[in-house]
């Protein structure tokens, strides 16, 4: 099941002129937080969907998706595919695009490791989110993004709006 | 051959000149591929490897089915079939494992069976579960510190850098993380026990089930719990306690609502007198639409409601030589909120008969006293009776009481509160009680000091010879209460 958060859908966003960055709207981060801390101490993992302009990615709803990984969720993840296909949908009635792939870190910053550059897709952009244990509950930090250029990745400018 | 549509995933889409699905011909998932190629170069590359087959990092679904389900790339497609081609997406941090690998090279482990020795030896246990784990069961030697608190609470345990620490979690991985925390705070000798509390049971070694806070009491007394003098043990010692306030006035109200804030499970209170709105003035456990009802049922319901789970026994009657020792049998503390003479040295010799401290507390205007009298201590240095300083009652005359004398309303709060304060790190067992020494506080000039007070082995309550005195009401009557 996807759950499918809209948002607002900001049209002049095409006038901007594009550089590196992606936007996403208070609400969604603040999803994404909490969504983050409640997967601790497992890795969980989402699709973005938004609008790409250049370099430029305004984040316009977020799905979480399973983690197919059973043996090793705290450092492991992989989406199930059916939820790409039902995404991909949802995002095409939406008139919007599959633009990047969020997934947690469990104790560990958010940047991406071997594994990440092993699976990532030039032209889609990634959310990495730090989460970490704070006794009893968990707790999600800063958010960064990244894209891949075939080689490696490199950081971009976050911005929430 | 069939017309088949091929979505396109975003990342892809540059290799089709941002179309998101093109039409091809074919009448397999290969050929529909191999068409999609022939229209747009390169793009069979990024699905298919060099020998032809399926690249892992991708999958292709036929409408809701994984081709992989069916028959790979050799799928036959029906006319007006959708091809999706769909991004693996995956990643993980892996750094847990790795670093675990590197922990179990460098920590030590021990099995299960071999704490035993390494306790006899001097070794600390730590059992660094979650209290909801712990609550499950835990080898009674070991001290319970959550991992989170490490860091915080371990030197209440082992100061000596040098002191063998075994550290134990649920399955031996958290205990290696933790193991590792200690080691950077400079702990020499950390050891982690292999397989945790799972192979500690499974071995048959023996532990004990603590009993532990519930998550509502968790949540209530949490600012107790980071309070390393009270935590875990201290919250349970305090809702297994019992504290009777003689007097529902000025110095019980605040004391009451305090310790049945703090989670005092049991409280008792005896008082025969009914709320009158002069009391309203600094009785703060009273209210204005209580006037006219008995003390200890404005005071039981208003405590009720600041914490539920509280037991609240009431007598509402006045204490006597007669049903003072019945009454106070049991309690751990007595706390002495009176205002008249005659109810404080029964008060008092009820105590010393009994053994039970009692936290005394007096005001006079802008003056306060507290003290504790305790000649029955055994856990330190015992202290003076009420008696060993005021032998008998003063003349009436000389003894105002709170109507006649007055007070400045705040006052009695604060001895009330001071008092409180005692009789908390008396249950806790913590700190230098006031035994043996008396509190003055002056508000006018704001200053406290602390008076001396020492037994008098000739009292005739509690000292050598008293044992044939019996409880008797002092012939001493006040005008009203306080």
């Amino acid at each position: 099941m996807i759950a499918l958060l809209p948002a607002a859908i900001d049209t002049r966003l095409a006038n901007v002129v594009a550089e590196d960055r992606l936007r996403i709207p208070q609400d969604l981060a603040d999803d994404l937080a909490s969504r983050s801390a409640e997967g601790y101490p497992h890795e969980v993992c989402g699709l973005l969907l938004g609008r790409h302009y250049g370099g430029s990615w305004r984040v316009e709803a977020l799905t979480q998706g399973r983690n197919l990984v059973e043996d090793r969720r705290e450092d492991r993840f992989e989406l199930d595919p059916a939820h790409y296909l039902e995404a991909d949908r949802i995002a095409a009635r939406a008139g919007l695009d599959i633009i990047g792939v969020w997934h947690t870190h469990p104790d560990h910053p958010a940047v991406p490791s071997a594994t990440d550059r092993h699976f990532a897709w030039e032209g889609f952009v990634y959310v990495i989110v730090p989460t970490r244990s704070t006794g009893t509950t968990a707790t999600a930090g800063e958010p960064r993004a990244w894209v891949f250029d075939g080689r490696r990745f490199s950081e971009i400018e976050k911005e929430t709006t | 051959m069939s017309s088949i549509t091929i979505r396109i995933p975003t990342p892809l889409r540059p290799l089709t000149g941002g179309e998101s699905q093109p039409r091809v011909e074919g009448s397999t998932v290969r050929e529909a591929l191999t068409a999609l190629e022939s229209r747009h170069e390169g793009i069979r590359g990024r699905v298919l490897t060099p020998e032809g087959e399926l690249r892992g990092f991708v999958n292709v679904f036929v409408g809701e089915t994984d081709i992989r389900r069916l028959q790979g790339l050799d799928t036959a497609l029906a006319e007006g079939s959708t091809l999706s081609v769909l991004p693996a997406v995956a990643g993980g941090s892996q750094a847990r494992r790795r670093r675990l690998a590197a922990l179990r090279s460098e920590i030590e482990e021990i099995a299960p069976a071999e704490v035993a020795s390494r306790l006899a030896a001097g070794a600390l246990l730590v059992d660094v579960r979650e209290p909801d784990e712990v609550a499950q069961g835990s080898p009674a030697q070991a001290v319970k510190i959550p991992r989170g608190f490490l860091e915080i609470r371990i030197e209440e345990f082992a100061s000596e850098p040098d002191r063998e620490i075994l550290a134990l979690c649920a399955g031996g991985t958290r205990s290696l993380f933790a193991a590792d925390d200690l080691r950077r705070l400079g702990f020499e000798r950390v050891v982690s026990v292999a397989g945790g509390f799972s192979a500690w049971k499974k071995d048959g070694l023996p532990f004990e089930v603590p009993r532990a806070l519930s998550p509502e009491q968790r949540e209530r007394y949490g600012r107790h719990l980071t309070v390393p003098e009270v935590g875990e043990e201290g919250q349970l010692r305090l809702l297994d306690a019992k504290v009777l306030l003689v007097g529902a006035g000025g110095l019980g109200a605040p004391a009451a609502l305090y310790l049945a804030a703090a989670g005092v499970g049991t409280l008792g209170i005896i008082d025969d007198d009914v709320v009158d709105r002069s009391n309203l003035q600094r009785q703060i456990l009273h209210a204005d639409d209580r006037v006219g009802t008995p003390k200890v049922e404005s005071a039981r319901d208003h405590l009720l409601a600041l914490n539920p789970t509280l037991e609240v026994r009431v007598w509402p009657e006045r204490l006597t030589a007669a049903n003072a020792l019945e009454i106070f049998a049991g309690f751990d503390v007595v706390l002495d909120g009176t205002d008249n003479f005659a109810t404080r040295y029964l008060v008092n010799d009820a105590c010393v008969r009994l053994g039970i401290p009692n936290v005394h507390g007096s005001v006079f205007r802008f003056e306060g006293q507290v003290s504790v009298f305790w000649p029955g201590r055994t856990d330190g240095e015992p202290g003076p009776c009420y008696r060993c300083l005021y032998p008998e009652p003063p003349p009436p005359e000389l003894a105002p009481s709170c109507a006649e004398a007055g007070v400045l309303g705040v006052l009695p709060g604060v001895v009330g509160l001071l008092q409180a304060v005692e009789t908390l790190k008396l249950l806790l067992g913590i700190g230098e009680p006031l035994v043996g020494r008396l509190l003055h506080y002056d508000a006018l000039t704001a200053e406290l000091r602390r008076f001396e007070s020492s037994r008098d082995p000739e009292c005739a309550w509690c000292g050598e010879d008293a044992e044939t005195v019996e409880l008797n009401d002092v012939a001493f009557v006040c005008a009203t209460g306080s």
